[in-house]
């Protein structure tokens, strides 16, 4: 099932070298880049169909059309690397095992959309990576991949590389924008969207590392070639991250569109210990979760997930088994978003407080039936009045594990009422 | 009238004016979309969420109406169910964590957290858990003191001191609900204008040290006033109470809104001037040190007045329009010299370009209109003539100190109309107390050539006379108000269709030709 497009350079040895990199072909699309003209690199991405990896799924092509012409403005290129999503672990090998071809796709990425100015924001816990992928941008300079004329063409490129500083929500394009700029890490209003009025006041395409790394194999071998990989609205290929409960848990690249349950199965060696499955959280902690029924029948592309009112998300595929106590990872899901919400708005900074002190008085069997229904109804009401999706992506799988799990829930505060019936008799 | 559109508020279609965000547009023609966290003069942030509209066939169909520009044939729904749910629990969820404290809160009666809890609110708590504690009392400096529980992260007093005062004193610290408005360390607030963010503050988080605990504000009585700290005339609000047996008290002044004027705001200095009125007042009449009856005073004035030879009178550059055409009018029956000589109001260098002025006068435009001679050597000439100066409330110890002062006056004898028992009046034979600006009603006309109206806000229990009165008494033939306003027309032809009263609020500009005169 595994297929190498991606990874094709990741067991190598050293590919992060760019002497063996190049060896193995990195930077070889770039003759085939300058002799097309940007609008067909950017009709070329649009025909391959490949969609922003980052989780939203928006196609990456037609992003790239929102740029207003001829503005005077510079036009910036912003690779998210911020890579937080708990269950989350792709973009780290593409920067550590094969940083050049992230070069190389922000390489035809600026030449598409008439950029100059590249930042990678990369999250600030991610402190190997960050060593490697400077160490090959500092190559690349040296090999004339970067800087004021790419490998001899008249296109000039600087990439400079951002660390974050540990806050969750600057992967939201805006709030990484910001936190570029100097600023607090809080999502902006929108509109004016990014390509319009983004970094700096200027247009700017914000796109993930794995969705940048995608391009040179899509301008290599065309777009024909990446879609027979995957489905025919999810075409092309991703890499999977399965963790949790499974016999090999790891870092797959697959084409979209496969079973998910066989996935789990047969590349992640099935739900460990001979337990039986729970549940299937798809794609990140914020995509609501699957039950092994609803399962039966998803594929790993868009628009299956969609249909049975998930996400594909990010990729991050966690197995839960029979043990999993869907309260207290519940706790921990809203413990993880109350942390990292920017507090900017009233109700994902006030509201996810409140949901948190409300699951862990259930945790603790203090809680009653009327607090269960109240964190459903603040599931409700704290949702997409934002500014962001940060407390969406904690309500939206809460209102899952609440829905598909309630029995759990009522077992809990059916145990506070009957310790304190005990204390009343 | 600007350019005007049309556009649907729950269905009814309502004109309002382009280029306006939903909130300013739809607020204009008097239909409310509660929010916490916009401010016209700080623009939108769209933190609070308080303002989100529906949209009908809108994408997105929910939008915050403090970032969505009005247009034409916008459909807003305001009181559709699903609105009027999303303002419930957001309010729900401003109030959670609140420490509803409203009792010993300075902002209850002018909340607007208990205004939408009225309005937009759900009666009961549904709180069980713990709330969120901060700090209650921070001292920031400039007279600002933070409760950070009561506080909603609006962010407008950051915004103001980031975009206004361009001090960036204040920052929001913390993520989450943990979020909280903090100085940086050790750098309290420093700028001139720290205590409009008590204004702009829409709950009581940010409270004044000057006015902490001083008044319930619903029994303070609000009339609008002119600052008379500078030359700027910023509009602002009186809000006095007499209690119970006690005096008529100014608690505080507060801007008011004059978009050709001030803006919004005011300075600090300007607004803790209403202590001077409340403070150190010149209460009785006195001849000598002796406290005589008014008539009696006035009378020995008179006498003094028939016996001097040659008579100065000085005004004060803080006197209204009115008080000066009616003492020049007592000047010329008296054939007396008049001055304004009050080089000691300007602070050289003092004014930033925001609101403070040099010129801590609040009218001498009106001197210069009414071609009152304020230089320094007429002035001196006219008192060492004169054996009577009488001083129409000019602090004259700002240009002098009191050697010069005794120097200056040692062969003359000085009347002074005063409001304040200083040095000065302690040094004239005879003084009359009289009404500072608070206390009368008036015009002016500020640094802009702009000329503004006031009207009298406090009456004090020692009932001061207007310098306007104190000059009929003495002589002057304008014995009014009305007469004095009208002696002004003659210098001021865009008064020509209005009375005293009848000035519009925001001021009247002056037409090149008066202000040529001003500036002359």
């Amino acid at each position: 099932m595994e297929v190498k497009i991606l990874s094709a350079k990741f067991k190598l040895k050293n590919a992060n070298k760019i002497t063996v990199a190049k060896k193995h072909g990195a930077y070889a699309t770039l003759g085939k880049l300058f002799a097309m003209k940007p609008e067909d690199v950017i009709e070329e991405v649009k025909k391959s169909g490949l969609r922003g990896r980052g989780g939203a799924g928006f196609p990456a092509g037609v992003k790239w059309g929102f740029l207003p012409k001829n503005t005077g403005k510079p036009i910036y290129l912003a690779v998210n690397s911020d890579e937080s999503e708990p269950a989350t672990f792709k973009d780290r090998y593409i920067l550590v095992k094969d940083p050049h071809m992230l070069i190389e796709g922000i390489i035809i990425c600026s030449y598409a959309i008439g950029s100059h100015e590249t930042y990678i924001y990369i999250r600030g816990e991610y402190t190997t990576q960050v060593r490697v992928l400077q160490a090959a941008i500092d190559e690349a300079y040296a090999a004339g991949y970067l800087g004021d004329s790419v490998a001899g063409h008249d296109f000039k490129l600087n990439v400079t590389v951002h660390r974050g500083a540990g806050a969750y929500v600057c992967g939201e394009e805006t709030a990484l924008l910001e936190s570029i700029e100097g600023k607090k890490g809080q999502p902006r209003s929108k509109p004016p969207f990014p390509a319009v009025a983004g970094l700096y006041g200027c247009p700017t395409i914000i796109n993930n590392v794995q969705s940048i790394a995608s391009l040179p194999f899509i301008i290599d071998k065309g777009a024909d070639a990446y879609k027979v990989y995957g489905t025919e609205k999810s075409p092309g290929t991703h890499l999977f991250g399965i963790s949790g409960h499974v016999e090999k848990p790891g870092m797959y690249e697959l084409p979209l569109g496969l079973p998910i349950l066989e996935v789990i199965d047969k590349v992640a060696g099935g739900v460990w210990k001979g337990r039986k499955l729970k549940g299937i959280i798809p794609g990140g902690s914020s995509t609501p979760v699957l039950l092994p029924e609803e399962a039966q029948d998803v594929t790993l592309d868009y628009e299956s997930m969609a249909a049975h009112k998930t996400m594909f998300g990010s990729g991050g595929i966690v197995v839960l088994d029979e043990t999993v106590d869907i309260v207290a990872l519940v706790k921990n899901l809203i413990d993880f978003y109350h942390h990292e919400s920017c507090g900017q708005c009233t109700p994902c900074r006030e509201g996810l407080g409140w949901m948190l002190k409300i699951i862990k008085k259930i945790l603790r069997r203090e809680g009653s039936m009327d607090d269960v229904l109240l964190l459903r109804e603040l599931c409700d009401n704290i949702e997409m009045k934002t500014v962001c999706v940060l407390s969406a992506a904690c309500t939206m799988p809460v209102r899952s594990y609440l829905d598909k799990f309630r029995h759990e829930f009522e077992a809990y505060v059916q145990d506070a009422s009957a310790s304190a019936q005990v204390k009343q008799e | 009238m600007a350019d005007t559109i049309k556009l649907f508020v729950n269905g009814v279609e309502v004109e309002v004016e382009t280029g306006k965000n939903l909130i300013d547009a739809i607020g204009a023609v008097g239909i409310e979309i509660p929010h916490l966290c916009y401010h016209p003069a700080l623009g939108a942030d769209g933190n609070c969420r308080m303002c989100l509209v529906g949209i009908e066939d809108g994408r997105p169909p929910l939008v915050p109406a403090c970032k969505t520009p009005a247009q034409a044939g916008m459909k807003v729904l305001l009181d559709a169910a699903h609105i009027k749910k999303i303002q419930r629990d957001v309010m729900e969820l401003e109030l959670i964590n609140h420490p509803t404290d409203c009792p010993i809160c300075d902002q209850a009666g002018e909340c607007k957290l208990q205004d939408y809890y009225m309005t937009y609110g759900r009666p009961e708590s549904r709180m069980t858990v713990p709330q969120v504690q901060k700090s209650k009392k921070l001292d920031f400096g400039c007279g600002v003191v933070h409760d950070q529980e009561r506080c909603v992260t609006c962010g407008r007093c950051v915004r103001f001191c980031r975009e206004i005062t361009k001090t960036g004193e204040l920052g929001i610290i913390n993520r989450t609900d943990d979020a909280r408005v903090n100085i940086f360390p050790g750098r309290p607030i420093n700028n001139r204008y720290a205590l409009n963010v008590v204004d702009l503050c829409p709950v009581g988080a940010m409270t004044s040290k000057d006015f902490r605990f001083k008044q319930r504000v619903w029994f303070l009585k609000k009339a609008p006033g002119i600052c008379h700290g500078c030359a700027k005339g910023c509009n602002i609000t009186i809000e006095h109470n007499r209690e119970k047996y006690q005096d008529d008290i100014i608690y505080r002044f507060r801007p008011r809104l004059n978009r050709q004027v001030n803006g919004y705001f005011m300075c600090d200095a300007g607004r803790l001037s209403y202590r001077q009125e409340n403070e150190g007042r010149l209460l009785a009449a006195r001849l000598g040190s002796q406290i005589r009856p008014l008539e009696d005073v006035l009378a020995a004035c008179t006498r003094e007045i028939e016996q001097a030879g040659k008579i100065a009178i000085l005004l004060s550059p803080n006197c209204s329009l009115e008080q000066m055409v009616a003492v020049k009018a007592l000047a010329a029956k008296l054939q007396a010299s008049l001055s304004g000589f009050s080089t000691g109001y300007i602070k050289e260098g003092d004014g930033d370009g925001l609101l403070i002025e040099d010129d801590k006068a609040a009218n001498r435009a009106g001197l210069a209109l009414l071609g009152i001679d304020c230089s320094r050597e007429s002035f001196e000439k006219a008192v060492r003539d004169a054996q009577l100066l009488i001083n129409f409330n000019n602090d004259l110890t700002r240009t002098y100190s009191d050697s010069e002062l005794k120097k200056l006056l040692k062969d003359t004898k000085v009347i002074i109309a005063a409001t304040h028992d200083d040095r000065l009046s302690a040094m004239a034979d005879i003084a009359i107390p009289v009404a500072t600006s608070s206390e009368y009603a008036g015009s002016l006309i500020n640094c802009h050539n702009i000329l503004q109206t006031f009207a009298g806000a406090v009456s004090r229990n020692h009932k001061p006379a207007n310098i306007g009165e104190i000059a009929a008494k003495l002589g002057s033939p304008l014995q009014s108000r009305a007469e004095q306003f009208a002696e002004l027309r003659k210098y001021l032809s865009v008064l020509k269709d209005f009375e005293a009263d009848t000035v519009p609020a925001e001021g009247l500009k002056l037409n090149e030709s008066e202000a040529a005169n001003v500036t002359a």
